[in-house]
């Protein structure tokens, strides 16, 4: 079939636990939609001085964004140094009521504005506050002069939608790279059963990470060491009715469950890990109610979305870096796809094949 | 984004502002009350009340922590609906490229239906990178642009070559005097700011992002205060101040809030406040973490209770160690505080912090806003019959 499976069946790629969904998507939870800005330009200036555009931005909408409505959420951010914005609030409060944007460093305040107008749009009592995490895309992408106009980014919210969803150098993902191949955005869903019931898990992930050295490829000019200005983004979804402090616990064991990113990694790159339930909305029309009911997953399950979500993130990752078309950037810097031999190493590295 | 432009100028400096203006918009108001609240508005030590024992600096400001600056943008606009009452305070944390040279901090999220950017690399890497932006929530976007547009001018190879940076921009709601909406704020506004940011006396009460705020029931705002500890070192903080009801207002203890008579409005409800609280001590991160906690205990001293609907964010940084971005060696000589020595610092904190904020809320004057939305001034003869019905005044040892 495809590369992936091409490669997994010459590997004897170990067989996961867990069924996928049907489009293998974030967007396999019910209500979740995704859309993608993709900014691929170049703009003449003076002489010398071409802007050479690689950037876009990745929406995730958790939930129909003209209700009003809170929905469970956590983070868990490793030695980050990235921007995240509304941290207090999904930190305190543990909700999530906008939209989850990816964009680069330059863009933030622009998309927290465009956030503001699309909820005032949309009427919403509160969409406040966005929330945004930051990358930086700024190996392919002429980041300073990147700067995404209010309309497109509120026609990428509008055009969010719930089919499967692209991958690769789409949205956010057109300037990353990881492992010095060419990264982007990846989705991956699994089934899980718990009890009698059948829940999804759905991951997004904006892989940017990774210095080359780490699968020992040769070091090259262009690709001079990394400080840190990388970052692996890893939204997960689940229609698992779950309370904070699990989602909180669900997503630093995720995080800690790629210890192979972590090993390769071999730099400073942060991992930031955000992760909502769709289960337990908490409609706010009206103020809401004074007192909530929510359903509760036993803590016993737990291990089971934790090993479904690392399936599901594992293989994120691997989309992002298949599903990735090359990308020729700014100061001539192109970036291929990872090739196969490379991508054998790192499954090997994954602990993926026996 | 449209902007509609109520007035075309925007003034800098309450003081600027005509007062016949100012009078006839509260003639217009809903309230034609004894505007005693618009005396001239004074700071709580000028009052004769001094909160604590310990001395503060020269100017009883942030500012007296050296380097520091604070410059401000007033955006006054308009009247009754789509009124603007809003601005931009930034602080500044040394002379230098801050960029360039980082400082150490630490922030503490005491209740978090509020927004501090950048505080995700603060946090994790213990140092800050940027200037700290205080405004209102709706700005954010706007002024986290214009802080980017800052630092990229004034460091061409950040985000590019270089290490990108998240600039610290932190907000309160000010929507009960302001049409926050309509988001009337510009790059320029920031900017000024910025060019306008100075050591000594800082301007407080309705003023920068302060003025749309409200406090206790009354108009709040900027407020600072300083103290001196052990002889050689200064602690300072800057508030922007939007929280509490009324009846929980203390000064020194005194409960005046429940004693002040007259001045009463209806407020909207959600509230927050930013604390920034600034050393030339070397504390080291995990210390500003422990002293932003302090800030906090200060803040409670108060009479707040860090409601549900309120941010209180506090930042604590450390002029005393500068950490240069790109380093000669990979070691470096710092300096840490003793632990044990500590103590004096938490007690200047925690003075200075309650001084700040009763500074904000005596500094601020009355302030009509949108849809004729009246925040009145704290009466200052009121406080200062309170304080003394409580020997808070003209005790000659209150310590």
């Amino acid at each position: 079939m495809n590369r992936k499976e091409k490669i997994r069946g010459e590997m004897k790629f170990k067989k996961g636990k867990f069924p996928r969904g049907e489009k293998n998507s974030i967007t396999d939870i019910k209500g979740v939609k995704v859309g993608h800005l993709t900014i691929n330009k170049n703009i003449q200036g003076t002489p010398g001085k071409t802007g050479i555009i690689r950037t876009g931005l990745t929406a995730i909408h958790p939930y129909p964004m003209a209700k009003e409505m809170r929905l469970f959420a956590g983070s868990f951010v490793l030695r980050g140094k990235n921007e995240i914005t509304g941290y207090e609030v999904i930190d305190d409060f543990c909700y999530l009521n906008s939209p989850l944007v990816i964009t680069n460093s330059f863009n933030v305040g622009k998309v927290y504005n465009a956030i503001l107008s699309y909820g005032f749009s949309l009427n919403r009592v509160e969409i406040w506050p966005p929330f945004i995490i930051a990358v930086n895309d700024s190996y392919l992408n002429d980041m300073r002069k990147s700067l995404l106009d209010e309309k497109e980014i509120l026609n990428a919210f509008h055009d969010a939608s719930s089919g499967k969803v692209e991958e690769g150098s789409v949205g956010i993902g057109l300037g990353l790279r990881a492992f010095g191949w060419k990264g982007g955005i990846g989705t991956s869903s699994r089934i899980l059963c718990l009890g009698p019931q059948r829940f999804r898990c759905g991951v997004l992930v904006a892989s940017n990470y990774g210095n080359q050295k780490s699968l020992e490829k040769q070091e090259t000019e262009s690709n001079s060491t990394r400080n840190g200005d990388g970052s692996l983004i890893i939204i997960v979804g689940v229609d698992i009715p779950l309370a904070p402090y699990q989602i909180k616990l669900i997503t630093s064991s995720l995080v800690s469950s790629l210890s192979p990113v972590n090993i390769l990694n071999n730099c400073m790159d942060p991992i930031t890990c955000v992760m909502f339930s769709t289960a337990n909305p908490m409609s706010m029309e009206n103020e809401g109610p004074s007192i909530f009911e929510f359903e509760l997953t036993d803590d016993s399950l737990l291990a089971e979305i934790i090993s479904a979500g690392t399936e599901a993130i594992k293989e994120a990752i691997f989309n992002s870096l298949l599903k990735a078309t090359p990308v020729e950037g700014r100061l001539g810097r192109k970036i291929e796809t990872m090739p196969d031999n490379e991508f054998k190493k790192l499954l090997k590295e994954f602990g993926e094949v026996s | 984004m449209k902007r509609r432009n109520f007035m075309k100028s925007t003034f800098f400096g309450f003081s600027l502002l005509p007062a016949r203006i100012l009078r006839k918009s509260m003639l217009n108001g809903p309230q034609k009350e004894n505007l005693s609240s618009d005396a001239p508005r004074r700071r709580i030590r000028d009052l004769g009340v001094k909160i604590g024992s310990l001395e503060p600096g020269p100017y009883n400001a942030i500012t007296d922590v050296e380097g520091v600056r604070v410059g401000q943008t007033t955006i006054i606009k308009g009247r009754g609906k789509g009124a603007v009452r809003t601005g931009v305070t930034v602080i500044m944390p040394h002379r230098g490229n801050i960029y360039e040279e980082n400082l150490f901090a630490s922030y503490f999220n005491l209740a978090g239906w509020g927004e501090m950017t950048g505080i995700i690399d603060v946090e994790n890497m213990g140092k800050l990178k940027t200037p700290i932006f205080l405004t209102g929530t709706y700005n954010v976007g706007i002024v986290y642009d214009a802080a980017i547009e800052y630092l990229s001018k004034i460091n061409p190879t950040m985000g590019v070559a270089d290490e990108m940076v998240n600039p610290v921009v932190a907000e309160c709601f000010d929507d009960f005097l302001s049409d926050t909406r309509s988001r009337q704020i510009s790059k320029d506004d920031v900017l000024k700011a910025i060019e306008s940011a100075t050591s000594g006396p800082v301007a407080e009460g309705t003023v920068g992002g302060g003025t749309g705020m409200t406090s206790f029931g009354f108009k709040g705002g900027i407020g600072t205060s300083s103290r001196k500890v052990r002889g050689k070192y200064t602690v300072g903080v800057l508030v922007m101040d939007n929280k509490g009801s009324r009846n929980q207002l203390r000064i020194d203890g005194v409960p005046v809030g429940k004693e002040i008579k007259g001045f009463e409005y209806k407020l909207g409800k959600t509230k927050s406040i930013i604390l920034i609280a600034a050393t030339d001590a070397p504390l080291l991160p995990f210390q500003l973490k422990k002293l932003a906690k302090r800030v906090a205990v200060g803040l409670a001293q108060t009479g707040a209770i860090s409601h549900t609907g309120s941010g209180d964010i506090i930042l604590a940084f450390s002029t005393a160690n500068k950490i240069p971005k790109n380093k000669s060696s990979s070691f470096q000589n710092i300096k840490s505080i003793n632990d044990f020595w500590i103590t004096p610092f938490y007690q200047a904190i925690v003075e200075a912090t309650q001084e700040a904020i009763i500074n904000a809320v005596t500094s601020a004057r009355t302030t009509v806003g949108r849809d004729n939305n009246t925040a009145y001034g704290i009466p200052l003869d009121q406080v200062k019959q309170i304080m003394k019905k409580y020997l808070r005044i003209g005790e000659k040892n209150h310590e």
